[in-house]
């Protein structure tokens, strides 16, 4: 862009002629991650009455109990979001990496004057009033005027529920993601080059699609798994497809993603110098992760927690689904409310999801600094 | 001879043809050997394979009585026994010199460890600088550090790629005199791998000229850049710096 403008480019034809072009791999990236956001979305299309697939595998199963037809409308959804993934990767094209210099300098900021400085704040002020401000003082007001109701045993119970299994997940997701990553960087072949690319295909899949693959898969389990049940002179009952294990083990293909691309860049950063130099001291693969790797990727691996923390605190189709009976989460429950025609009580664990979201940020700031 | 490199062939999976090919070498023991060649001819990958960060495709590589590689078998580069010094140094960022050094003695008495530091930072001129960490030290004493945390466990082999690259001019003579000392004074045999003609003459007891993966010519430093230089030719040449050691 700066040497654009050196050329003598006015700013309007570096836009069009420069910036745009450059940005194209970055600008489908993120319309192709809008629609999979969308064809995933439970809470919002439900509420307003609109059919999309994701609802429409909600009515077939709980509905109407047909777990056949849920599994063939997963199924069209699947492909539909596979076409997607397909034309992105075309659309894309060999601009993936589209920087000839490794070191890309970063742009400096052009301060602005006059109307200008006003017309970009106002901008930037409108869309965050819209998505972030208006309602977060729509949330507090309706608060306000529920709250006697909430602070009881049930609702610290909630938040606990959110937290733990959210915590939990988030745990195994970045033991898991550290550990492919690793295996992908420090190895050559077709093993290293597609395992990152299956972890990461969870977070394309719909939530309902893959809740509707997990009991599937855990019901089929529990039943091979009657006579050991038996054995142990249990109930033969459906033992894990009730269970929280279920709930945590779709977390964890659907957003494994999220832990794993914080990562990768990670190990990106430091490359692959500093294992090769540890190695060459005397240490093994394991040891040289334990005592250099790991350290040097801190503040990766905690922000891949965080996310994944934050994404699955607020997940709502998948734990719908999935969830053990009577089991809430802070999400599952703001849910019931709205639908129950009850938003004003939806508000106290709305803002408990940004509460919580945004201690998890502050800290991972907080812990960022001090490094 | 102490270091046999028979046949050695190597290939990256991503290219057509062979980076290294039919690469054969032999080295005396306390030899320091100068590999020489263009940029992209292959040295690094050399070294890589020597010290086991890649695997080759054919040939075998013995170090004293120990057979590194072969076509059937394989020694992890931490079983090795052999010592590399980085181009950009590797330095762990997050460890102070001391620790830097320390890290690959891990097997040592606490006693020796402490020794042992001592002793390879009095070799390097870096005894006052224990406790820095490495940002807080220069280009050259970064090198140095990088030298003395290569020699601490006391390796077989040592190798070096592109040692002076990261170096001012001026720097990069001085230093490849004091490397030298260093190297012949701890008596370990070394490769050091360089794309500068005056590097090699300086350092060096015997060169051997690289191109395009294979040895076109080893010799010492007379012979190959005194008299015909056809490689010479193929390099811009450098104004040549006369002292040596
Ligand atoms: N990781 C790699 N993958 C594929 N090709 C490589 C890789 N590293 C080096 N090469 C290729 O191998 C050749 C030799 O590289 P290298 O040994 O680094 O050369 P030198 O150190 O002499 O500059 C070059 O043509 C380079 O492009
Ligand atoms: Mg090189």
């Amino acid at each position: 862009m700066e040497n654009a403008r050196i050329l003598g480019s006015s700013s309007w034809r570096i836009y069009f002629r420069v910036v745009l072009p450059i940005s194209r791999a970055a600008i489908i990236a993120g319309v192709s991650l809008v629609i999979l956001e969308v064809l995933n979305d439970y809470g919002v299309v439900s509420y307003y009455g609109i059919q999309t697939f994701t609802t429409a595998i909600f009515q077939t199963w709980f509905g109407m109990g047909d777990l056949q037809s849920a599994v063939k409308l997963s199924g069209t959804l699947m492909v539909i979001v596979l076409g997607i993934l397909v034309l992105e990767r075309i659309a894309r094209g060999r601009r993936q990496f589209s920087f000839t210099t490794t070191k890309v300098k970063l742009l400096q900021p052009v301060k602005l004057e006059g109307p200008k400085k006003w017309y970009a704040f106002s901008f930037c002020m409108f869309i965050f009033s819209i998505g972030f401000i208006i309602p977060v003082i729509q949330l507090v007001y309706w608060a306000t005027m529920t709250y006697e109701q909430f602070f009881s045993q049930d609702f610290w119970q909630l938040i606990w529920n959110s937290v733990s299994v959210a915590f939990i997940a988030s745990t195994i997701i970045v033991i898991m993601a550290v550990v492919i990553s690793n295996f992908a960087r420090l190895n050559r072949g077709m093993l290293a080059k597609t395992f990152p690319k299956i972890t990461i295909l969870g977070y394309s899949i719909p939530g309902a699609v893959i809740a509707v693959g997990v009991v599937t898969l855990f019901t089929a389990l529990d039943r091979q798994l009657f006579g050991f049940y038996e054995w142990l002179g249990l109930e033969p009952t459906l033992l894990i497809s009730t269970s929280l294990f279920m709930l945590v083990f779709a977390y964890v293909i659907r957003y494994l993603a999220v832990g794993y691309n914080s990562i990768e860049s990670g190990f990106d950063r430091i490359g692959t110098n500093f294992t090769e130099a540890s190695r060459m001291l005397g240490m093994s693969v394991t040891k040289s992760f334990f005592k250099v790797d790991m350290k040097l990727i801190r503040g990766a691996i905690f922000g891949g927690f965080i996310l994944a923390f934050i994404d699955i605190m607020k997940e709502l189709p998948l734990t719908l689904i999935l969830r053990p009976f009577n089991f809430d989460t802070l999400a599952t429950k703001a849910y019931q409310y709205a639908v129950d025609e009850m938003i004003q009580q939806a508000a106290i664990p709305s803002i408990f999801i940004i509460l919580v979201s945004g201690i998890a940020i502050y800290v991972f700031h907080h812990v960022l600094e001090k490094e | 001879m102490f270091v046999h490199i028979r046949n050695l062939a190597f290939k990256y999976p991503n290219s057509k043809d062979n980076t290294i090919n039919d690469f054969n070498l032999t080295i005396d023991q306390g030899e320091i050997i100068s590999i020489l060649g263009e940029s992209g001819s292959g040295k690094s990958t050399i070294l890589r394979l020597i010290a086991g960060l890649e695997m080759p495709t054919n040939g075998n590589i013995m170090v004293g009585d120990h057979c590194m590689c072969s076509n059937s078998s394989f020694t992890q580069p931490e079983k090795r026994g052999v010592g590399m010094v980085f181009q950009d140094y590797a330095l762990f960022p997050h460890m102070t010199v001391e620790d830097n050094i320390k890290f690959g003695l891990q097997k040592w008495s606490r006693k020796d460890k402490k020794n042992r530091v001592g002793e390879v930072l009095e070799l390097v001129n870096l005894e006052d600088y224990r406790k820095r960490y490495p940002f807080e030290l220069s280009g050259g004493q970064q090198q140095r550090v990088a030298l003395a945390r290569a020699l601490a466990p006391k390796p077989k082999l040592l190798l070096f790629d592109e040692p002076f690259s990261n170096l001012d001019a001026d720097l990069q003579i001085r230093i490849r005199e004091e490397l030298r000392r260093i190297i012949k004074s701890t008596g370990v045999t070394s490769i050091f791998v360089t794309h500068d003609q005056d590097d090699s003459q300086a350092l060096a007891d015997r060169i051997v000229v690289l191109r395009e993966g294979e040895v076109a010519q080893v010799g010492t430093a007379q012979e190959i850049l005194g008299t015909d230089c056809n490689f010479a030719d193929r390099m811009p040449v450098k104004p040549r710096v006369l002292s040596r050691v």
